[in-house]
């Protein structure tokens, strides 16, 4: 093993102000990832994962603060400490996200290749020949039929999977060592979801890449990660290795996230499981734990001071976790 | 940028020719008839000296307000001895040839219509870019300052041009493309604010883009479009301002000719010699309508394109 991760998050937080007082999105989250491992972090809508993506990459809006206490260390250096310009050459060459909507996040007056080949022009120093021959590779290993004529096409050409393939295939084209992939099936019709999966799966192995996953959705993370954490209000608040947080799930939240999965199994017009309530206000949260509004299992307790996320291998912030037959 | 349309739904292929084909019926008549006529004032403008027409200047005193098809005597451009000449479209009160009136005069309305847009164009596009993506500071300072120049009455501008720096052809292009620039720059920061929120700026930005890059080649080649419909609006507005400027006195002053000179000298026959105002009202109506068509059109054409984004 590596005696570096290859990205270390440590005690992240942003913050965003905004007319009704100061947002914590993200509130004090840490993990680290090693080069070719998969971490999926989970959550429902509004948790702070995309936030946490952005964080990392330095892609926020100018109403958002983090802490100086933050640390972003990416192969050894602190991309907080970075300037904006330090900063421009290591997205896109080192590390690169794929976002939600491949109906949006291509420029819709530039062709899909010339979309790859200015970005291996700035970063590789390619020429336009190279560059455009890449492309076409690039093209083929994303499995887009026809990639030699598809590279001068427009993305309104293109359906939504093919734009997500397009999207991967700029996202890998620099060989990043870091790819964070936010949510990047949600847009999709199912069938392509797989499709996406297995891509960003197959090319994560054949590049050796560290791939996080951003998902809301269990099943995709089931399937696709060697870790996962899962995200409450801007907190991780249990993270096992996959087949761990599965298997022995700890903390209520998650049991409560795998519980409001349908199943082929139920029966016709079985009413989906839901948690009760919304997430909490996150301008001004309530002591303890912030799950224990819509927990089943809270005690007086939990309403009194936030668990720590404690454990080492499986990490979990949970007073009275859930017990597992060992 | 109308090619560039076409193209960009060109190159789907064969298996979207037909689509093609389709699309480009639907400009129809009623963009072609407008690009026809643009295109043949267009030429008249360019080759107005090249015609066997009188200089637009010369009179012939005993033909004044003549009818379409009367037959004077006059000195032909080049010419220095009288010759026969069938004036086909008449002559105006002081016995002007209103056919090379109409092709000289055509000089100036394109002119106008054109560069002053051009200006508003380039440098209100650009403020309204910049204002739109990099907002805070400098999208308070444009948006103030654009707000000052549409509220400062225009014809006070134009009349302190006009007394000020005399009333000249490039004054005017440059006075009129100065009221231009406020509008030209909402379009562009209106657009560009919707823009620099989308996905693909942001995606850029994750490639590792800068500032200027993202500006230039994400923002302003989708900018350009909406623009350029908005242009084309602007061309015809500024070809009839240039009319109602003769009427006070602010256009080019005479005798050098234009369709809005030439309407404002026609209004004291026109009890007696109607077709004086009434064929170079005619070509400003006609210009003025194509222009409104094409742009139109070339709404209808990115609208749709743009919804499938």
């Amino acid at each position: 093993m590596s005696p570096m991760p290859l990205l270390a998050v440590e005690d992240l937080e942003t913050h965003f102000r905004t007319p009704r007082g100061r947002v914590r999105a993200v509130d004090g989250v840490s993990f680290t990832l090693d080069r070719g491992q998969t971490l999926g972090i989970v959550g429902e809508s509004g948790c702070g994962k995309s936030v946490l993506s952005r964080t990392i990459m330095g892609l926020l809006p100018s109403n958002a603060e983090v802490p100086s206490a933050s640390r972003v260390r990416f192969d050894g250096r602190d991309l907080r400490q970075m300037s904006e310009r330090e900063l421009r050459g290591v997205r896109g060459r080192h590390m690169a996200i794929i976002f939600q909507d491949p109906m949006t996040s291509l420029n819709p007056v530039m062709t899909c290749g010339a979309q790859i080949v200015e970005t291996l022009t700035y970063h590789m120093g390619l020429g336009k020949r190279a560059a455009r021959d890449r492309a076409v590779e690039l093209f083929t290993a994303v499995g887009i039929p026809e990639p030699a004529r598809r590279v001068d096409h427009y993305p309104h050409q293109l359906s939504g999977g093919m734009r997500q393939r397009v999207a991967i295939a700029i996202a890998i084209s620099c060989e990043p060592a870091l790819l964070i992939a936010d949510e990047p099936t949600t847009a999709l019709d199912v069938t392509v979801q797989a499709e996406i999966l297995d891509l960003l799966k197959r090319q994560q192995r054949e590049r050796r890449m560290a791939l996080i996953l951003i998902t809301h959705d269990l099943g995709v993370v089931a399937g696709h990660t060697d870790e996962v954490a899962v995200m409450y209000a801007g907190r991780i608040v249990e993270r096992a290795a996959t087949t761990t947080l599965f298997a022995r799930t700890r903390m209520p939240y998650t049991e409560a996230l795998l519980r409001s999965i349908p199943r082929l199994a139920d029966p016709p017009h079985t009413p989906l499981q839901t948690i009760a309530g919304r997430p909490p206000e996150l301008i001004d949260p309530p002591p303890g734990c912030r799950f224990a509004p819509r927990c089943r299992y809270a005690a007086a307790d939990c309403r009194q001071l936030a668990p720590a996320l404690t454990g080492d291998r499986h990490a979990f912030a949970c007073w009275h976790p859930l017990e597992v037959a060992s | 940028m109308v090619e560039t349309a076409i193209e960009n739904v060109a190159v789907a292929g064969e298996a979207e020719g037909l689509a093609v084909r389709r699309r480009r019926r639907r400009l129809g008549l009623g963009f072609w008839l407008p690009v026809a006529w643009i295109g043949l004032v267009v030429f008249g403008a360019l080759t107005a000296d090249l015609w066997p027409l009188p200089a637009p200047e010369t009179i012939d005193f005993l033909k004044r307000a003549a009818l379409p098809g009367t037959i004077g005597e006059i000195e032909l451009a080049g010419q220095t001895e009288l010759s026969e000449f069938r004036y086909l479209l008449g002559t105006d009160n002081v016995g002007r040839d209103i056919l090379s009136r109409l092709v000289h005069g055509a000089r100036v309305s394109l002119l106008i219509g054109l560069l002053s847009p051009l200006i508003g164009l380039l440098v209100g596009g650009a403020l309204g870019v910049l204002a739109g993506y990099y907002r805070g500071r400098v999208e308070s300072i444009v948006v103030a300052s654009m707000d000052v120049i549409l509220a400062f009455p225009a014809l006070a501008l134009l009349l302190a041009i006009a007394f000020y720096l005399g009333p000249s052809l490039p004054n005017l292009i440059f006075a009129l493309g100065f009221l231009s620039v406020p509008a030209s720059a909402r379009v562009a920061r209106a657009n560009t604010l919707s823009l620099a929120r989308r996905e693909f700026v942001l995606a850029a930005k994750a490639m590792g883009a800068s500032d200027l890059y993202i500006l230039v080649r994400e923002i302003v080649p989708n900018v350009l479009m909406p623009l350029l419909v908005f242009a084309m609006l602007l061309v015809a507005v500024l070809i009839v301002a240039e009319g109602t400027l003769s009427f006070l006195g602010l256009s080019v002053p005479p005798p050098t000719p234009s369709w809005g000179a030439m309407i404002e000298e026609g209004r004291e026959l026109l009890d007696q010699a109607p077709h004086v105002t009434l064929i170079p009202a005619a070509a400003m109506c006609l210009t003025v309508l194509s222009f409104n068509l094409i742009g139109d059109r070339l709404r209808g054409l990115i609208d749709p394109r743009e919804s499938r984004l």
